[in-house]
């Protein structure tokens, strides 16, 4: 990934995908990479696996290196505006960006090139940032993001908005700079739902899907479960962690190939679930 | 009176699964059930026979008195259009670029088509019961806020804003031009797209009295139906469960109950491996029991912070996928009693 500037993660909700990007950040920073890390949704758990209780709307430096913060819609919108559509300083803001709320509820890709305007304007900051982390909108939401750029270009003809559009889409589709992760389960509804996505994301050409990473795999206990007791809290464990794993080879088989990340029996808390994942995708 | 149970919680904890379960055994107990899905897994729904179904229930051909049905939100969007507008508007509504986008995209809208139909059945007087999956768009709350953000969407807040005025009788009366800012938005969006929006939004207003008297009607129904809270002891749909009982009080009743899923038994969490057990099962059950032990921590503190009952379903390997299997996880769950079945 070492000329790659942007990833993006996203997942059907509950897969761990904030957790996942806590830790691609993480291994990122120890490589000695300056890093951001974004929240592209204000419910996300980006901060607390990176061990801080709130992400803020502008870059925070949480330890040297690694940088992170939430995309909060009118702090994005009136740096989308003044930044990138060029709003002059003296103008209120006010009344435009009140237009965009309207469109917004009603005007397709307004509210997600602002979103993906935030990302996409930090990618090109180019001397700030070497890798930018989007812990990104579920699996659901990520197709009417990437699309975005060109939702708006062919809504608005002419205009300074769509001179915008057009380097945001540049940036997403070029496979040097910008790379899409997704993190799935080997569960039915992920799963399903995953091999959908890749569909579409290869026929749409958006973006580059880097790669699928599995996310709480259970390794086999390699003995059957009647060489224990039989009956009893070690039978039950040993008899629901086969039919779990047994239930996991199913949907393994239909998901494509890439890291797998185990099960983390135990652990205390989101900031050392990163850590731990970031520990393990070191070592794949 | 139809009783309603609203079944919430984020996405991927079994939402679908419970709900299921529990119309099951509202039927069992002889009450005249509707399964209300919104997107079940393919096995599930062949259980529940809504496999190949779409707005209209159907009976289950195994199990009397219980029926299901799909709420298919972008087609059920349409007959919102085609029930709140006059015919002509409303065939003007639903071929505008706008309202397809609208439907899809307005957060609210599929939750709105949702909850409308979910009072169709309600107020049909067909059914003893009605068990709702509510869907998940966003999070699940905006089920609930839906009527209300509906109501604000059609009521004319953009348009006056746009306007710049009370509302103007007639489309005539409105002049990007007059207005500086609007001008300014203009110019920044380009060609004439903020006044297509207008001209929707204008079509939408139309609807304002009718979708309103229906909001509120929807709205009543929240605040009289049971609502449970489905989660995992995770951390993620932990956070949404929290969001629950904090924001739901206000747009409908406090949920009755947290439903805590693919939960570990209590007893793992001190129960000794005996001495002769291999050293890889015995290991199996350390992990399982810290995990027993993190799930048992988080559902204390739940409930403590919530004031609430709690009630668990057992981990199982597999989901469910047929009736016997259904009604077996509603037996093999503590606490669901309390719904009365």
């Amino acid at each position: 990934m070492d000329s790659l500037r942007l990833v993006i993660v996203t997942g059907k909700g509950g897969v761990g995908r904030s957790a996942v990007a806590a830790a691609l950040a993480l291994r990122s920073v120890r490589a000695g990479r300056r890093t951001l890390a974004i929240s592209m949704t204000e419910s996300g758990g980006l901060g607390e696996h990176l061990g801080v209780e709130t992400l803020g709307p502008n870059p925070h430096e949480i330890r040297s290196g690694l940088s992170a913060l939430q995309v909060e819609r009118p702090a994005a919108l009136d740096e989308y505006l003044r930044l990138q559509v060029g709003i002059p300083k003296f103008a209120r803001l006010g009344p435009l960006a009140s237009a965009f709320d309207a469109l917004a509820s009603a005007a397709p890709g307004i509210r997600e090139i602002v979103t993906m305007g935030k990302v996409l304007y930090e990618v090109r900051r180019g001397d700030t940032w070497d890798l930018v982390v989007a812990d990104g909108p579920p699996i659901g939401q990520i197709g009417s993001h990437l699309r975005a750029p060109r939702t708006v270009s062919d809504l608005v003809p002419t205009g300074r908005i769509r001179d915008q559009a057009a380097w945001m889409a540049d940036i997403l589709a070029d496979p040097a700079r910008s790379a899409l992760v997704l993190v799935t389960l080997a569960e039915e509804l992920p799963a399903l739902e995953t091999a959908e996505a890749m569909i579409w994301l290869q026929n749409s050409k958006l973006i580059t899907t880097k790669g699928v990473i599995t996310n709480r795999v259970l390794e086999p206990l390699g003995v059957p479960v009647s060489t224990g007791p039989s009956k009893g809290a070690v039978h039950e464990a040993a008899l629901l962690h086969h039919g779990l794993v047994e239930e996991q080879t199913k949907w393994l088989k239909q998901t494509p190939d890439g890291p797998r990340l185990p099960y983390l029996f135990g652990a205390t808390g989101p900031a050392e679930v990163a850590e731990r994942l970031a520990d393990l995708l070191e070592s794949l | 009176m139809t009783r309603a149970i609203l079944v919430t919680g984020a996405g991927g904890v079994g939402k679908t699964t419970l709900s299921a379960a529990i119309a099951v055994r509202a039927a069992r107990s002889g009450k005249r059930t509707l399964a209300l899905t919104v997107d079940p897994a393919r096995r599930l729904a062949d259980a529940l026979g809504v496999g190949t179904l779409g707005a209209v229930p159907t009976a289950n051909a195994q199990l009397e008195l219980l029926w299901g049905a799909m709420l298919d939100a972008e087609h059920s969007w349409d007959a919102v259009a085609r029930r709140h507008a006059d015919p002509e508007v409303a065939e003007r509504l639903v071929s505008s670029e706008f309202f397809r986008v609208a439907a899809r995209h307005f957060p609210a809208s599929q939750s709105y088509a949702a909850a409308e139909r979910m009072a169709d059945h309600l107020e049909s007087g067909e059914w003893d019961v009605v068990v709702v999956d509510t869907p998940p768009a966003a999070g699940g709350i905006e089920f609930f806020t839906a009527p209300a953000e509906t109501r604000d969407l059609v009521g004319g807040r953009l348009i006056r804003w746009i306007t710049g005025g009370p509302l103007p009788g007639r489309r005539s009366l409105f002049r990007i031009a007059g207005r500086p800012a609007l001008r300014m938005a203009s110019a920044v969006l380009g060609s004439d797209l903020l006044e297509r929006v207008a001209e929707f939004l204008f079509d939408l207003r139309t609807t304002h009295d009718s979708v309103s008297r229906r909001a509120a009607a929807i709205e009543r129904h929240f605040r009289q139906a049971s609502t449970l809270v489905v989660t995992t002891a995770d951390p993620a749909p932990l956070r949404e469960a929290e969001r629950f009982f904090r924001e739901l009080p206000k747009v409908a009743s406090r949920p009755e109950l947290v439903v805590f899923n693919r939960s570990l038994p209590d007893f793992w969490t001190t129960a000794p491996a005996p001495a002769d057990t291999p050293p890889v099962l015995a290991e199996n059950l350390r992990r399982w029991s810290s995990e027993a032990t993190r799930q048992a921590a988080h559902r204390g503190e739940f409930a403590a912070h919530h004031k609430t009952v709690v009630a668990t379903v057992p981990w199982q390997p597999e989901s469910p996928t047929s009736l016997h299997a259904l009604d077996e996880l509603f037996t093999r769950a503590e606490g669901l009693d309390v719904l009365g079945f």
